[in-house]
């Protein structure tokens, strides 16, 4: 027992999961004991059970499918674009753009998109491009900073094999570093899922995981939220496992 | 052991590099010409720089590939696509291959894709590609490697794979940057084993490289050249210049096991390093 208590103590895998679940364990049995009285703040097992049933005889499918569509519609509009600011980093006539791109996103949100209601009018659209425009100050940062890390040795290495200006760029930041995008599409991630989320809860009109929440958060109805919650964390976790394996599966050489 | 000197392969004169007004190194002048035994089929050139750390070895080494512009002076070497005698050009990147300490290879491509790539300037048709790459596989222990990327592959894998790959590419010149740093007592022995095919397998080939190894720069190298801050007027400078040169051919020293000679060199080259 001390063992486990020790600090930079190395554990076997069967002693981690052991630990794991433990806690999982204890955090349901605090979840149960917590809300098995009158009165209580945090909805009860049953209660989350309720919402989820709820949710689904309320289309939560139909709603899911939604905010994943226009999760990859998003991600897919901001991936490319940001690509092409990011590559385009190392040319001295276009690094600057680039960087004022990545200063973007300290912008608040909401200032911006009050912008974006006047320009677009269809929600759908409205809710893509707001998306788009704060991932793409956020990828091009993360994309950036994996070119920055790129050891001079690489671009030696190119040059010494009579690689031109633009071979170099080719081989050593765009091939060389493609496993490293879907990298930072995976850590972004969580970015543009909590995002989406809070778009699709200003701009209500498409349905989508923000709508119900919103539509929840209206009636008190905690059971609903919290069930929405773990949806949306396991949504969000299965997609983050799913980019990862993707990368590892694809690129054999990937160990980032 | 007899040799004679043949045409100039290399050549730096006056070869000075500074960054913003830090002067790293100055007035560095190195010939080397190719040298023929005779009974003896290949002697690759084989030139060791020696010198303390922050000397300017690396740098000089980045200004000779052309991968740093220089101050003030010139790098020439033998022109292989011209063939009146003593043809020369100026240095430029890719002429002279160079392999870090680190053996960077592209992380993205096979040991066959990189060879492969490092061929494609080449006149050779891809059949001729192929077999040429086989070949050097098979030479130089590689042949199970063909299809592993870099993150696959051991430290003297790596290196060989460097090694070859910049032979493919460049024009018979080669400069490794510390090859032996960190390398245990089998991987020495395997780039030792490099180093001999690089000789072989060309007249023409040179072998440029620089480590902190005494004994085995006397042992493989026919030229040392000691890299140190030089003292002028009894002042010791701030910049790195050849302040001594070794011509292991002319006394004897080459070419042989190692022996007592050898280890009084050693003792003059270490007394050469500690005063500059």
């Amino acid at each position: 027992m001390i063992k486990f208590l020790t600090p930079f103590e190395k554990i076997s895998k069967t002693n981690k999961t052991l630990i794991l679940t433990g806690w999982l364990v204890l955090l349901v049995i605090i979840w149960f004991v917590a809300t098995s009285g009158e009165k209580h703040l945090f909805p009860s097992p049953s209660q989350v059970l309720t919402g989820f049933q709820e949710l689904y005889r309320e289309g939560l499918v139909v709603h899911i499918f939604n905010s994943l569509k226009l999760c990859f519609i998003s991600i897919f509009l901001a991936t490319i674009i940001s690509l092409v600011l990011a590559y385009s980093w190392p040319i001295p006539l276009l690094k600057s753009v680039s960087e004022f791109v990545t200063k973007f996103r300290f912008l608040p949100f909401t200032g911006l998109s009050f912008y974006i209601t006047m320009v677009i009018h269809e929600a759908r659209m409205m809710q893509v491009w707001i998306l788009v425009i704060f991932l793409t100050t956020f990828l091009t940062t993360s994309l950036i900073a994996v070119i920055k890390d790129i050891p001079q040795e690489e671009f030696d290495h190119a040059k010494m094999l009579k690689c031109t200006r633009l071979e170099v760029l080719w081989q050593v930041i765009i091939l060389g570093r493609i496993d490293y995008v879907i990298d930072v599409i995976r850590q972004n991630l969580a970015i543009t899922w909590m995002m989406l989320v809070t778009v699709e809860s200003i701009v209500v009109a498409s349905g989508g995981l923000g709508f119900l929440i919103k539509n929840s958060d209206k009636f008190m109805n905690t059971g609903r939220i919290i069930a929405l919650q773990i949806i949306i964390l396991l949504i969000g976790l299965g997609l983050d496992a799913g980019i990862n394996y993707l990368r590892k599966a694809i690129f054999r050489y990937s160990k980032i | 052991m007899t040799h004679e000197y043949k045409e100039t392969l290399l050549y730096v004169e006056n070869l000075s590099v500074a960054y913003d007004n830090n002067v790293i190194i100055k007035d560095i002048n190195v010939i080397e010409k190719d040298v023929v035994r005779p009974n003896v089929e290949c002697t690759g050139q084989v030139i060791a720089f020696l010198g303390r750390s922050g000397r300017g070895k690396s740098t000089f080494f980045k200004a000779l590939t052309g991968l740093v512009h220089s101050n003030t002076g010139k790098v020439l070497i033998r022109d292989f696509e011209n063939s009146e005698p003593n043809a020369a050009k100026p240095v430029k990147e890719g002429d002279i291959g160079l392999v870090d300490q680190k053996y960077t290879l592209f992380r993205h491509k096979t040991v066959t894709q990189a060879l492969k790539f490092s061929l494609r300037k080449t006149k050779f048709s891809e059949t001729e590609k192929d077999s040429k790459i086989k070949k050097y596989l098979k030479e130089w222990g590689l042949e199970n490697c063909a299809d592993k990327y870099p993150n696959e592959l051991s430290g003297g894998q790596r290196q060989r794979t460097a090694i070859i790959e910049q032979l493919f590419s460049s024009d018979q010149f080669i400069v490794l940057d510390e090859p032996f740093s960190g390398l245990d007592v089998g991987n020495i022995q395997e780039v030792k084993k490099a180093f001999d095919l690089l000789g072989k397998s060309s007249e023409v080939n040179t072998v440029i490289f620089s480590t902190h190894d005494i004994e085995l720069a006397l042992e493989l190298a026919q030229t040392i050249y000691i890299i140190g801050y030089p003292t002028i007027d009894g002042k010791l400078q701030s910049y790195g210049t050849i302040v001594a040169k070794y011509d292991l051919r002319e006394m004897g020293l080459a070419w042989k096991d190692y022996c007592e000679d050898h280890l009084k060199l050693s003792k003059e080259i270490i007394h050469q390093m500690m005063i500059s």
